[in-house]
């Protein structure tokens, strides 16, 4: 097919032109991260399928279906239904915080019958969409410094907030960090962001002074002196910097991690899930699942880039910013460099609902490249 | 919102403003990726050397030791829970065990029946790899010194000394105590896919019912840690004391009961079936709260067998139910108390009377009284519990007004007492018809002589019937019960927070006088029951008989004979000294027969315990001229 095919008329619109629009190679890098989860979670059941590797696996798959079918959805519908999807995110985090079930000490989960629902998981996604929107709408000029920043600003400290005292400190810190970076894209002030980071580095002792409930401070204490608490918090911390440091230059091999086997680490399969992947292959294992990670970011921020629209670049950039958070955050935390805070490694981790989120966000990614030419006119949408 | 802009400059400078920006965030996502990559080097490149060296010993592991659980005491100090050494037997599995073999072995050393051993091989493979399973729990000695000589033959077995929890009294104590049991699967999956490691050591045990369940945390303590060295394979190879972590001992549970007066309303009950409530009524202190008939909570530690089960669930006595606060019954007679003082309090003139002839013609009808009472007033009427006054008293106050003094008194209400699973019960009224009869929502006088008598829809606790008591008793405060007197070192508020009773002192006083005389009236209905033999103390009740279905059907004229199920429920309440009250107390027959007959005499009987175990009633009764010497029974001086 040559360039000229794609530049008639609706030719853009048939399916499989949009099918050929696809960006298969995230897609398969994608695929391939995912593969080394399964990979991990058979390693550290011992072996065997059940009870994560096979639950991941399948979940992806159709999840993976699902992210073409809403990638080559139109970027017109995801616009339109930007400010809708926060909005149900928003009462069901609401909603979660009245009546939702208590798992783990948090109010995060919402019991809708058989489906337990997170409402922080669908949020994620709504105010990257709301932002985009907000700012496809707004002038340039205003981007910078304006009261309208108000609204995004709302936008973003109302559900950190909510998710904050579920407590989730770890989605609070996803959540308020994408909005801030996703504001900086859209040409928030530099001058700005420096008041603001010197302010947040001065209100942070105090914020761990008051605001943080007694376990998120001991998790801090902790990772200031892990040695100070070998049998508890801090064994979290050893154990998984054993297991890293154990693992060497090529680890231990597959299968053979005794951390891990050995119920050494904790939460194995989720948070934690990056030391055991450190302990069986290494420091070229780990440095090679690393490269996936910033191949993925790579090509999605160039999508962002490449896009027509405000909204469609703003979108993109917006789930690359989670997906790169929860990377740094969580191998932050793996490593001993920053406290443990309950972010998993995207598509490594095992957790349903993170998959979720995660994988709609990369559909979202996928319509931007799709549609990546076609202009969203209106400030209140053009299709609905 | 704005109207669209689309000025081309404005388009192509928010364009290259992020592409300027998304540049940015590369580059630091960059530095990021590379930091983490650099912190990867450093600890797997140039410190793995002894990072291997920790991971191959893993150096020290800590094993949680399990505190010893918080006792549960009785008012006085008298213990109701504690926990006794006992020897056990733990199998660690992993691939180069054979489970089988090392089970057949055990099993000629100490007993073990085909079920348990079903059972223990089923919990040894869905226990997690490598975590042991109390395979013998209470070993005794002897067992013990067999198991731990064969022990090296025996693969994965280890013997180590835990602690079994003990309830000394066994049955006495269950409904308010609870027990202790296995930890099963959702108590671990309820706290989340991360749960709290102590659940999984080895023969934990969690509490389940009563007290034990509901301060299961603080009587849990925390856990401690035994620091010890492990092989790559997770054997100990040593033991490090220096390291150990103390672990801090459950905080004691100090209960308001009082152990005589619980033990002895066991014994009174036998074989009948019902409930004994007391409170001090002048701190809310609850010193009895008895269901019978009661079930050993050791059993239920050690984990019963499916046939011990089935007979507890299936006794008709229904043992397992806590009938004092988890089951209600219609009030009978007490509840003329009730219908009595809404009746003062809406103007009805006390004096004005009503003859009994045993029945009574209202509404299309026959309303019936057990006997011909005559000329009626409200005095008499509570004395001789006569149902014909009633029913015309509670159609000239109405529902609503009776229903309204029965919630001020507690009734239809919970309290604030660690025992799951209290029932509200039902005190009807108009509302209460509207909300719940959707069909015919409106509250027919012929429901009312009914409630007048403590039947029809009305339905209480023996809990609440105490709390009853007790106000009436105080007189002034609306005391609510206690049940914890302190829970580690934090004496809890006493009962008498509940502020003043909405009533007047005369009327409060009228109901009083009348239930004297049910006791110490020759006329009234308990007065041969209640002659304590205590000189000065006199008793103050009420007795009530409540019918368990209509005599209508013809299944006999009155419920105390026949068959059990279908004989009345008796009732009795009352408070001592009646000229100076401390003591109120409700007690219920399961199908008991005349509330006199049934409840009365062993609340008498009870009643004796706590008031001989009072100095001040005891000072007053030595004190007193005519001291008859105190023997339980002997008729009083009148």
């Amino acid at each position: 097919m040559t360039d000229s095919a794609l530049t008639r008329p609706g030719e853009r619109e048939r399916l499989t032109v949009k099918l050929g629009e696809i960006d298969w190679l995230l897609a398969a890098l994608l695929a391939a991260i995912t593969g080394v989860g399964v990979l991990m979670l058979y390693s550290i059941a011992g072996g065997t399928w059940g009870p994560w590797a096979d639950r991941h696996a399948a979940l992806f798959f159709f999840c993976f279906l699902a992210m073409i079918a809403l990638g080559v959805t139109d970027l017109r519908i995801w616009f339109a239904v930007a400010y809708p999807v926060y909005a149900v995110g928003l009462v069901l985090l609401l909603a979660a915080a009245v009546i939702g079930h208590t798992r783990l000490g948090a109010q995060r989960w919402l019991d809708l019958g058989p489906i337990h629902l997170q409402p922080s998981e669908i949020i994620k996604i709504g105010l990257v969409l709301a932002l985009a929107r907000f700012y496809h709408s707004l002038p340039g000029r205003y981007a910078g410094l304006s009261w309208w920043l108000l609204i995004p600003a709302a936008l973003i400290l109302v559900p950190a907030a909510i998710v904050a005292r579920q407590p989730d400190l770890g989605t609070a810190i996803l959540i308020a960090g994408t909005g801030a970076v996703m504001m900086i894209l859209a040409g928030l002030s530099l001058r700005l962001v420096a008041v603001g980071l010197v302010g947040l580095a001065a209100a942070a002792p105090l914020a761990a002074m008051f605001v943080l409930k007694g376990y998120q401070r001991a998790r801090l204490l902790t990772f200031l002196h892990p040695e100070a608490d070998r049998s508890g918090a801090g064994y979290h911390i050893i154990q998984s910097k054993i297991a890293l440091g154990s693992g060497g230059l090529m680890g231990k091999g597959f299968g053979l991690g005794s951390q891990a086997q050995l119920n050494f680490l904790p939460e194995k399969s989720t948070d934690f899930i990056f030391a055991s992947l450190a302990e069986e292959f290494g420091f070229v294992g780990c440095v090679s699942v690393l490269l996936l990670y910033a191949a993925v970011i790579v090509i999605g921020l160039r999508i962002a880039s490449v896009a027509h629209s405000h909204f469609g670049r703003l979108a993109a950039s917006g789930v690359i910013v989670t997906f790169t958070l929860c990377v740094l955050i969580n191998g932050a935390m793996v490593m001993g460099l920053a406290p443990v805070v309950g972010v998993p490694m995207p598509l490594l981790s095992f957790g349903g609902t993170v998959m979720m989120t995660m994988m709609a966000g990369f559909a979202l990614v996928q319509a931007v490249r799709v549609h990546r030419y076609s202009e969203i006119t209106s400030g209140h949408g053009a299709l609905l | 919102m704005f109207e669209p802009h689309f000025h081309f400059d404005d388009v192509n400078e928010r364009q290259t403003a992020f592409h300027r920006r998304a540049f940015l965030l590369g580059g630091a996502t960059g530095v990021g990726l590379l930091a983490l990559a650099g912190r990867l080097g450093q600890l797997q490149l140039l410190e793995a050397g002894k990072y291997k060296v920790l991971s191959e010993h893993n150096e020290f592991e800590f094993r949680l030791t399990p505190p010893p659980r918080g006792l549960i005491l009785d008012r006085s100090g008298v213990v109701l829970a504690s926990n006794r050494p006992a020897f056990r037997l733990l199998l660690a599995t992993d691939e180069n065990v054979d489970v089988d073999q090392v089970l057949t072995e055990l099993s000629q050393l100490v007993p073990m029946d085909d079920a348990r051993r079903a059972r223990l091989a089923a919990d040894i493979a869905n226990a997690p790899r490598r975590a042991p399973v109390a395979v013998v729990e209470d070993m005794t000695w002897e067992e013990f010194s067999r198991v731990n000589v064969r022990a090296p033959e025996l693969p994965g077995v280890t013997a180590d000394m835990g602690e079994v929890r003990v309830y000394p009294y066994g049955g006495a104590f269950t409904h308010v105590v609870g027990y202790v049991a296995k930890v099963n699967a959702s108590d671990i999956t309820k706290t989340g896919p991360n749960a709290d490691p102590i659940l999984l050591n080895p023969g934990f045990r969690i509490g389940r019912q009563g007290v034990e369940k509901f301060f299961d945390l603080p009587l849990r303590g925390k856990p401690g840690a035994k620091k010890v060295e492990v092989d790559v394979k997770g054997r100990v190879v040593r033991e490090d004391p220096a390291g150990d972590v103390p672990s801090t001992p459950g905080a004691p549970i100090r209960l308001t009961l009082d152990a005589d007066i619980q033990n002895r309303a066991i014994e009174v009950f036998g074989n009948d079936s019902g409930a004994a409530v007391m409170l001090d009524c002048r701190t809310g202190d609850v010193l009895c709260l008895a269901s019978a008939p009661s079930f050993d909570a050791n059993r239920f530690v050690k984990g019963l067998t499916g046939p011990e089960y089935k007979a507890l669930s299936e006794y008709d006595r229904k043992p397992l139910f806590n009938k004092a606060l988890t089951a209600n019954y219609p009030p009978g007679s007490t509840f003329k108390t009730m219908v009595a003082l809404a009746a003062l309090e809406a103007g009805v003139n006390p004096d004005r009377t009503y003859v009994c002839n045993k029945a009574w013609f209202w509404g299309g009808r026959v309303w019936h009284c057990d006997k011909a009472h005559g000329v009626q007033d409200m005095h008499n009427a509570i004395k001789s519990s006569c149902d014909i006054f009633f029913y015309q008293t509670a159609l000239s106050v109405g529902p609503d007004r009776i229903a309204a003094t029965a919630r001020k008194f507690g009734l239809g209400g919970t309290f604030d007492i660690p025992i799951p699973g209290q029932k509200p019960g039902i005190i009807p009224d108009s509302a209460y018809k509207r909300r719940f009869f959707p069909r015919d929502p409106v509250w027919h006088a012929g429901e009312t002589p009914s409630m007048g008598i403590g039947q029809g829809y009305v339905s209480v606790n023996a809990l609440q019937l105490a709390v009853m008591v007790a106000r009436l008793a105080n007189g002034s405060k609306a005391i609510n019960p206690r049940l914890v007197h302190a829970i580690g070192d934090e004496i809890q508020p006493p009962g008498t927070a509940g502020g003043d009773l909405p009533f007047q002192r005369a009327h409060l006083e009228f109901v009083r006088e009348a239930m004297a005389s049910v006791a110490n009236d020759p006329g009234g209905t308990a007065y041969k029951e209640m002659q304590l033999g205590l000189g000065p103390i006199k008793i103050a009740g009420k007795t009530g008989t409540a019918q368990t279905h209509s005599y209508a059907g013809g299944r006999g004229e009155h419920g105390a004979q026949g068959a059990w199920v279908l004989r009345d429920h008796a009732w009795f309440i009352c408070f001592a000294p009646y000229d100076d009250p401390r003591y109120a107390m409700s007690v219920l027959v399961e199908h008991g027969g005349f509330g006199a007959d049934a409840a009365a005499p062993k609340a008498a009987e009870l009643m004796r315990v706590a008031l001989l175990k009072d100095k001040d009633v005891r000072d007053r009764i030595t004190a007193s001229p005519q001291a008859p010497g105190l023997t339980p029974g002997a008729p009083a001086a009148t």
